[in-house]
């Protein structure tokens, strides 16, 4: 059970929704809701903004393909003992 | 091969790795590395083999350690070279898989290690800034998940798993 209330994204001003937006088209699925973790981050912007722009950088094809980088990002996630 | 492939021997490059890290940073310092001639020749064997497969001059200090006992050094390296040959996995994406892992774990040997064996393989500083990245993003992002306790919603986008096992995630 999240410590946070997640708030949906309706509850979200525009600027947020187009990023949801993005979101959705990052990931090629059509969510119900945006995921928690996008809906977290869109919390702060001025956190949220800069921490996604270097997520997008880190995880673009370059010597590594998108795929690998899913790949290493399990495993990192794994190695933190996370779930979500 | 089928689509769990590639998971397996991911899964198995993380744990080999994680075997390695553990006692070249934990117990290298306090029993050090054995060389060819105080272990045998059979350890000596497999000192060359793995020197020839890390194209190095010098025996990765966990095999060295546990040279003391070379019928388990022999078993040990078995594990580790299938897991790390390339297969469905590349050996440079297995390699940067290990890199990722040790440096997540702060494994002083590992980091290093698989660090300068990207390097070997051909990766570039702009390729390692690439792993680094990746490490450093999810690092964050796992630990505001887990402060926060979110649960998974990311299942969802997996293909449909036919298996039967629950997914505490999904939904």
């Amino acid at each position: 059970m999240p410590t946070v209330r997640l708030r949906d994204a309706s509850e979200y001003p525009e600027p947020a929704r187009r990023l949801f937006e993005l979101s959705k088209r990052w990931f090629d699925y059509d969510f119900k809701e945006p995921p928690a973790m996008s809906r977290v981050m869109a919390w702060d912007p001025h956190f949220g903004g800069p921490h996604g722009r270097a997520m997008k950088r880190a995880m673009a094809p370059g010597e590594f393909s998108r795929g690998e980088k899913e790949m290493v990002a399990a495993a990192v996630s794994g190695a933190n003992a996370c779930t979500y | 091969m089928t689509g769990d492939d590639q998971w397996y021997e991911a899964a198995f490059v993380v744990g080999i790795t994680n075997a390695l890290n553990v006692v070249a940073d934990g117990l290298a310092p306090t029993l050090p590395p054995l060389d060819a001639a105080a272990a045998g020749p059979e350890a000596a064997a497999v000192f060359a083999e793995a020197r020839a497969f890390y194209g190095a001059a010098d025996v990765p200090a966990p095999l060295a350690v546990v040279a003391r006992d070379p019928a388990y050094l022999a078993d040990l390296w078995g594990a580790v070279k299938r897991a790390f040959s390339e297969r469905r996995l590349t050996r440079r994406h297995k390699t940067a898989l290990a890199f990722a892992v040790s440096l997540t774990t702060r494994s002083t040997f590992g980091t290093a290690f698989h660090l300068a064996d990207l390097r070997r393989l051909g990766v570039s500083e702009s390729g390692v800034m690439e792993i680094v990245g990746v490490t450093q993003m999810f690092s964050s992002y796992t630990k505001i998940a887990d402060t926060l306790q979110l649960t998974s919603d990311m299942a969802d986008i997996a293909p449909a798993d036919p298996s039967g096992v629950p997914d505490a995630g999904a939904g």
